[in-house]
Formats: C-alpha cells, structure tokens, sequence
C-alpha cells in the first residue's frame, strides 16, 4: 500500500495515500476553536470550505516544538476534512509490513521499514478519534 | 395525478424547456440520416426523458404517458441501432409534434389531446424492436434502413459468435471490468444473451470469473479478439461461431438481452444545470453585497455627523434592496424534491431484483421543495436509507409470508412540509430493529457499558445504529455500500441542519424521519473582537451593548455584575467562557460589555472590540467541530477568514452532550 | 516518439503521483487540469494521445468532461481514475465512452498496463 511520508522534527511517518487528500502550505494565521485543548491550532479555509487543523506533533503528545511554518496533510474522511500540521512532506513510498512495536496509542500502527530507515505508521481512525477528543470540552480520556 | 401544488408559476419555465426539448428532438432526428451513433441515441433518449420528468413533475398525466412511450422507444433502439429506420423516425416525428400539441394545450390552459391511438403504435413498434425479432410487416424492405449497420442488410444476418471472457482474479473492480468488456464487445456488434446476466456482471458475481455473450457481428474474428485483448485485466477464454439463427424469444430471454439499465439518476439537461450554478453564484455574490453595504456603512463612521446621516439613509435603502435580491435569489432556489426521488423506483427495483425482495415503492409529496443546496446534499443520505430498507428492513417473500405478511414489502417515502421545516420519512413493513442486538454489539464494541446499556431509551438506542462502525447487518453487502453506513447518513442530515429521528417496532417495521430546514439559513451577526480573533453573536439574541470600565461594576456575592437599563446582569469575560486568551486589560479602561439572552437568563460579555454588524449564511459544524460546545456554525467572511457564531443561547453549558455510543 | 499524455484530476498531489507514473513509463505528460472545464480545453489545444480523467471534480465532473471530449474527438481515448465504492460511476462513465479505467491509489504497474492495452502497445 502507498503512504505518504513526512517529517515531525527530523522523525518519519506514514498514512495511507488512500487517506491524504491532499497537501497543503500551512496558512498565516488560524481561527482559534473555543475549549479546545493544546493540539488545536485552529481552522483555516481551503477553497471556501472550513478545515480544522491540528498539531500533530502535539497531538501524538511527542513534547516537541510546533513546526515553523509547516504543511498541511489534509485526511479525507466520509463528507468532511481533517488537517494535520507537519513540519515538511518527504514523498510516497510502499509499505507493506507494519510491525506491532511502537504501537504507544491508537493512533500509531506500528513501525514500518523503508529502504534503511524506519517510519512510524500512523492509524487514520485512531488519529481521528483523537482529533475528535481534542475538539471536545470532555475530560481527555485513555486511549 | 393532480398536483397538489400551484403549478403555475412553473408553467412559462415548463413551456420553455420543454419546447426546447422537443426542437431538439426533431432537429436531431432529422439530423440521423447522417449516421446513427449509440451518443445521438443516448442523446434522443435524454430529450424524450427530461420531457417526461417535466411532465410528470407538473402532473400532466397524458403528456407523461406520450413521452414514456417515446423513450421506451428510444431504450429499445439502443440496443438494437440497426432497427432504426426512417418507419421509426417518422413515427417518433409525429409524437414529437403531439408533444408539442401537449406543450400548448398546457400554456393555454386547454386540455390535452388524446393520443391514445398514438401510444399504441409507438408499443406496439417499441416491442416488434425486441432483438431476435424480425422487422416490423410496417417497414417493409423496399423502406431503406436510415443507416448501414454493421451487419449489412437486414436480411442477411450477420454471423454469431458466442464470447467467453475471464476477469483476472486480482482486478480491483471485476464488475466494471467486466462492464468494460461488454461495452467494447457492443461497440462491434449487437449483444445477446449475457451469461450470467448483465447486472450479475456488473456486480462482479462472476463463477470462476468468466462469463459469456453472444455476439453478431460482421466483423472478422481476429477483430474481436483484438478488441478483447485491448481491455486490461480480461482475457479471452473462447470464440466460438454459433447458429445465426435467434432462438424464438423465451421469457428467460428478456434478462439477457435486456437493454442495459440506463444510468441511475440521468442527468438534468444541460440549460437547467449552467442555470442552477449560475445560481449558486448569484448567492455568493447577494453575500458580498451585503458584505459590501456593511464595508460602507463602516465608512460613514468616519463622517461628520451630517453627512453620515445622508449617507445612512442611502446605505440602509441599499440594505433594503440586496437583502430583497438575496431573497429573490433564494426563492429561485427551491428546487422539488422529485430530483432524488425520480430515480428511486428503477433503484429500488434493482435492489430488490439482487437481493430477492418484493417491493413496492411509494412516493409522495416529491413536489415539496427545499433549497437546491439541501437537495443535493440529501441525494446519497435518501438512496442509503432506501437500500437500508430493502436490504435489512423487508423479509425475503418466503419469510413474509410465514409471518403473515404479504409477500410483497412496501416502503413509503414521503415528503411534507410543517411550517418552517420539510419532514422527509422512509418507513418500511420489514422486520424491524433489533434493540437489544444493537444494544448488545455497542457494549461489545466498547461504545457502552452494561449498565448505560439497559438504562438507555429505546429511542436512544436505536440511534446506535448511526454510532460509526455499528450496523445491523451481519454481512457487508455490495448493496449496503461499504463503509457508508448510517453514520454517514446522520450526519450528512445534520450537515444540512436538519435532525434525523427512527422509531422501530420489531416485526413490524422501521420509519426514518428526516426533518430538514427549507434553505441554508441566514444569520445577523454582531462580530466581537477577542484578541486577533473573531466571532458572530447573533443580533437576535444581542439584548444591547454598554460601554464601561471593568473597575466601575457592582458585585453581587462576589458576581461582577453591570446595571443595564432597570436590571442588573452578571458580567462574564468572553474570553473566559469561551477558555481562549484575551488581551490583558487596564480595569479603568472602557470595554464594550454585550448583553446576551441565554437560556440561563441575560448574561453580559466583555470582549476587546466591537467590528460591526454582518448578514452572513450559516455553514453548518462537520466533526470535529460539532464536538465543541457552544457554537452554533461557522461562516467564512469576505477576506477568506472564518469565523466562528456562537450558540448564545447555551453559551455557558456544553450545548451537545456526547452522542450516545461515544459516552 | 513517446505518446502523449494529458492528466486531469483536482488533486495536485494525486496528479503528481500520475505524472511521475508515466514519465517512469516512458510517456510524456503534455498538461495536466484540475477540472472538467479545463480538461475539454486543454484536450482542444493539446490533442493528446490519451486522458486520464478524475471521476469527481468541481465545475464538471469526469464523466461530463469525457462526454464532452468525445463529442468534440470520437476517436478520444480517455482513461477514467476511480476510487473504490465509485463503481457505478465508472460504469456511467464507460456508458460515455471512456475506454478504460484505472484504480486510486493508482500503482504504476496497473496504470501502465491499461494505458499500454489502451493504446494498443501490447
């Protein structure tokens, strides 16, 4: 399967290219979203429609700085889109196997192999579950 | 049918159309003595096809009659190009200009003339078209055929050739695959008897991945080879020359040689569609004027107080005028229902046909209208909840039968309009949901636990089945559509702004009811500065605006609280209710305090700046954004930023409570 | 000479993809067009050997763009790109006479395949 690989800080990850719809320069400035919690940056407008954007290295919960300027991997999900701010877009590349290691949260698939380095494969649903949490006033709950 | 409603504000538009139609019609018919191409047919289809929608939307039942003729006519030629001969043009000339009899009796308000006589012989025509029939006694040969077929003159029949096909195994859709090679195979020839049928193709359901067709075609047999070979993924098993002879037409025949269901959910003709968008930017840009009158009114501000004053009343008369044109604009909108309806018959009958139901679709109220925009968005959500009633909902004949139903189901779509909101209900006989398998997979899948399982509402609980990853179906069938389960429904309705309702009884069926507003809603908004942001109070909950120091308010227990008008109000930082950061204030500076009506009574809210009024439309919040409290949508404004509308009423409370399943 | 290719798809990114698919196969991308509307003009202009055409893309979808290529070119070969789920939406494009169709994400192997029978280089 076909995944997008991109650098938090200087570590690689994976999503499903099936999963990307596209990537994006991060804008100037956000809409700041009421309640949210430290991994919202906000929402920005694509094209007249409202996208939310988070922080993904905040997100993951990996204790780094926001990126400086950054992309935006934008997720398509069913009817709606979803931003991720990474610090830069490597390319695509195959993954077939993804181990079980690194598996720290619902949103990490696991590690995979590409040629001699090693990326993190991340999972879109938990990834979306966790967005989801972020944007909701509730107590954060285990994931 | 008499339409319910008034018509006649449809009717110029009706005449125009229509008329446009039918010259199209003629033109291009005279128009194929040049060559009959699959396109100019497809083309004639469409014309007679949009006549008869418009009809039937207008509910002139004579007129609907006449074009249904004709485009059974037309689905019949498609499948068989060679029989359209001058005979058949002649005919459909002469109900092309019965139609537009029709069209004027219609703008003249006379009744329709009869065409009885007319209808019978365009039947009687369409059915002498089955393949494998000979031509019509009417056209006899001395009548030349208006095009040269492939397969030479009508006498001689081109020889046949039965085609075996496999899909490789590892293609990622062997339906369209198939399809593909179908298609290719059509283009040399006519195509008969699809083992399995076409539609089985279709769906993929190949055994061992093969299938076969009969071909006739005077094309050579390295050139059908070479077409099979051309398609990716297909191979050619067999070609073998059968008996040119067609077998006498059997009932089991029609399946195969059925002509290929025209594509669900035709187009709408061209002229509608440019109009329609047009449309959508005649909105954008009733939005920007209004935006635009705002930008001046703000420059009058600056004015002395004379001139603004002249200025004002120019700026509210300019007000007056787009705000009218905004509603012209949307009046124009209003689109009926029947434009996801019409295609829900030939969809149901598919479904039920695949998965061996009996149905019998009843639709009403499609002439209710709602705004082009809500229409469109519920086109997907309406035909899911439909599968969903066939698919899950209605018993196999055998099973109904034993409960004592009859063997048929019945599923009832209706549409009415209650006051300000369109109810939209899909209810069918089936068996109905299970409660307690709903409950139980949701606590299974970890969304509940026993206990909140057994307290929860049967109402509540049905709602589970729009919990994401929840379905009743056991199995995912190609029909249910993957993925795309009733969570996707959900919220497409909630998209749109309208709510989605179910109520179930076991054994005897489910109702879905979907209440939808009429057009994407407008909102005046009060824009308040927080820091470098921005957000939308709506005016009609803004009680009035004070401006004052922090240091000069009253407490009461301990309460900051503003005097306003006779009352006192309790005074809240915007900033703090809203948990985003403010600018740092100087308490003996002045700030403007907004009184707000909120279901907990007048609260009064500090903000850093206040930017003006605006006449936005409301977008409605897509997850995650609809998890957050307090808001009531988003709106973009005319430098690209969005900004958020708060939902005032229920500013201070978490306005969503989790959905049940995510708790 | 290499055959000549035109991308359509709204997505620049997937269209990268495409593109990068077929430089490696020895094609050459001509132009590329993010919508309907642009991809029957750029067919105009260009008269490419061959289309790929994204099925759902503002201003005019795929099928209506291919429809109206082939009205203006019979001999118009165009290539639909489809997701899985989009199905019918292939089959109506077929119904318009795309001539074949290739599968997002799409692998380089399976789009060379198709446009290769395609162009009847195999």
């Amino acid at each position: 399967m076909r995944h997008v690989i991109f650098f938090l800080d200087r570590d690689r990850y994976a999503l499903p290219l099936d999963a990307v719809r596209e990537v994006v320069n991060a804008p100037e400035s956000y809409s700041r979203v009421p309640h949210a919690k430290d991994a919202v940056k906000g929402v920005m407008t694509l094209r007249g429609r409202v996208v939310p954007v988070v922080d993904l290295g905040r997100l993951l919960a990996l204790g780094l700085q926001p990126p400086g300027k950054g992309k935006v991997v934008l997720l398509e999900l069913v009817r709606r889109e979803l931003g991720l701010l990474v610090t830069e877009v490597e390319g695509i590349e195959s993954i077939e196997k993804v181990g079980p290691q690194g598996r720290a949260s619902r949103m990490v698939r696991g590690l995979a192999r590409v040629g001699p380095l090693t990326v993190t494969v991340l999972d879109v649903e938990g990834l979306d579950a966790a967005v989801t949490a972020s944007f909701s006033s509730e107590p954060e709950r285990n994931r | 049918m008499a339409a319910q409603w008034d018509t006649s504000r449809y009717l110029s538009l009706f005449v125009s159309e229509a008329t446009e139609h039918l010259d199209a019609l003629g033109k291009e018919l005279v128009r194929l003595e040049g060559g009959v191409t699959p396109e100019a047919i497809d083309s004639l289809f469409r014309h007679a096809h949009s006549v008869k929608g418009m009809a039937g939307s207008m509910g002139y039942d004579p007129t609907t009659a006449l074009a249904h003729s004709v485009e059974d006519l037309f689905e019949r030629v498609r499948s068989a190009p060679a029989r359209f001969d001058r005979a058949v043009a002649d005919l459909v000339l002469q109900a092309v200009d019965a139609l537009g009899g029709h069209v004027k009796a219609a703008n003249e308000r006379k009744p329709f003339p009869d065409n009885t006589a007319l209808i019978a012989q365009l039947k009687e025509l369409t059915q002498s078209l089955r393949p494998g029939t000979t031509p019509l006694p009417s056209a006899p040969p001395a009548n030349a055929p208006l095009l040269e077929t492939a397969g030479g003159p009508e006498s001689e029949l081109p020889p046949r050739w039965l085609v075996t096909l496999r899909v490789a195994t590892h293609s990622a859709q062997p339906g369209v695959r198939g399809f593909l090679a179908y298609k290719r195979l059509a283009s040399l020839g006519n195509l008969f008897r699809c083992t399995p049928s076409l539609d089985e193709v279709k769906a993929g359901r190949l055994p061992g991945g093969t299938f076969a067709v009969e071909l006739e075609s005077t094309e050579p047999e390295a050139a059908v080879a070479k077409t099979v070979s051309q398609v990716a993924d297909v191979e050619l098993v067999s070609l073998t020359r059968v008996a040119s002879a067609p077998p006498p037409p059997a009932p089991e025949e029609t399946k195969g040689t059925e002509p290929e269901p025209r594509v669900v959910g035709q187009e709408p003709p061209r002229t509608v569609r440019v109009r329609t968008e047009l449309l959508d930017e005649f909105l954008d840009l009733a939005g920007e004027l209004m935006l635009a009158t705002a930008g001046v009114r703000e420059v009058g501000r600056s004015l002395q107080e004379e001139l603004r004053g002249r200025l004002n009343e120019t700026t509210d008369r300019l007000h007056g005028l787009v705000r009218g044109l905004h509603d012209k604009v949307m009046k124009a909108r209003m689109t009926p229902v029947s434009v996801i309806t019409d295609r829900l018959p030939r969809a149901a009958r598919d479904i039920a046909r695949r998965r061996g139901r009996e149905i019998e679709l009843i639709l009403s109220g499609s002439e209710v209208e709602l705004d082009r925009a809500i229409v469109d968005e519920l086109s997907d959500p309406v035909l899911h909840l439909l599968r969903n009633a066939i698919d899950h909902g209605v018993e196999p004949p055998e099973e109904r039968r034993m409960r004592g139903k009859p063997p048929r189901g019945t599923v009832k779509l209706s549409v009415k309009r209650a006051s300000d909101r369109v109810l939209l209900e899909v209810e069918d006989d089936g068996r109905g949901m299970d409660v307690e398998r709903l409950k139980a997979l949701a606590v299974e899948r970890g969304l509940l636990t026993a206990e909140a399982a057994r307290d929860l509402p049967e109402r509540e609980a049905l709602m589970l089945s729009t919990a994401p990853g929840l379905s009743t179906a056991a199995s995912v069938t190609d029909i249910s559509g993957r993925g795309v389960g009733m969570d996707a429904v959900k919220k497409a309705v909630e998209a749109v702004g309208g709510t989605l309702e179910i109520t179930s009884r076991r054994g005897l069926g489910t109702t879905f009811r979907l209440s939808l507003p009429l057009t994407v809603a407008m909102v005046n908004l009060l824009l308040v500065g927080l820091g470098d942001d921005v957000y939308g109070l709506p005016i009609a909950k803004v009680a009035g605006v004070v401006e004052t120091t922090r240091a000069s308010l009253a407490h009461s227990r301990d309460v900051p609280v503003l005097q306003f008008g006779a009352s006192v109000v309790p005074a809240r930082e915007l900033s703090a209710v809203l948990e985003v950061p403010g600018r740092p204030h100087d308490v003996a500076a002045v700030s403007p305090f907004v009184v707000v009506d909120t279901d907990d009574g007048r609260v009064a809210l500090a903000v850093d700046a206040l930017l003006g009024q605006e006449e936005v439309v409301l977008k409605a919040l897509t997850r995650p954004l609809d998890q957050v409290p307090g808001l009531a949508g988003v709106t973009v404004l005319g430098n690209g930023r969005p900004v958020f509308i708060l939902d005032v009423a229920r500013l201070e409370r978490p306005n969503r409570l989790p959905a049940v399943g995510e708790a | 000479m290499s055959k000549r290719v035109l991308v359509v798809d709204d997505s620049v990114f997937m269209r990268d993809i495409i593109k990068d698919i077929f430089a490696a196969g020895g094609f050459s991308v001509v132009g590329e067009a993010g919508n309907g509307v642009e991809a029957v003009e750029k067919y105009k202009e260009l008269k490419p050997d061959l289309v790929t055409m994204d099925l759902v893309m503002p201003y005019r979808n795929g099928i209506d763009a291919t429809r109206e290529i082939l009205r203006g070119d019979a001999k118009a070969l165009v290539v639909m790109c489809s997701a899985l789920g989009q199905e019918t939406m292939v089959m109506e494009a077929i119904e318009a006479g795309a001539v074949d169709f290739i599968v997002k994400p799409p692998r380089a192997e399976d789009v060379l395949a198709v446009v290769k029978k395609v162009l009847g280089e195999s």
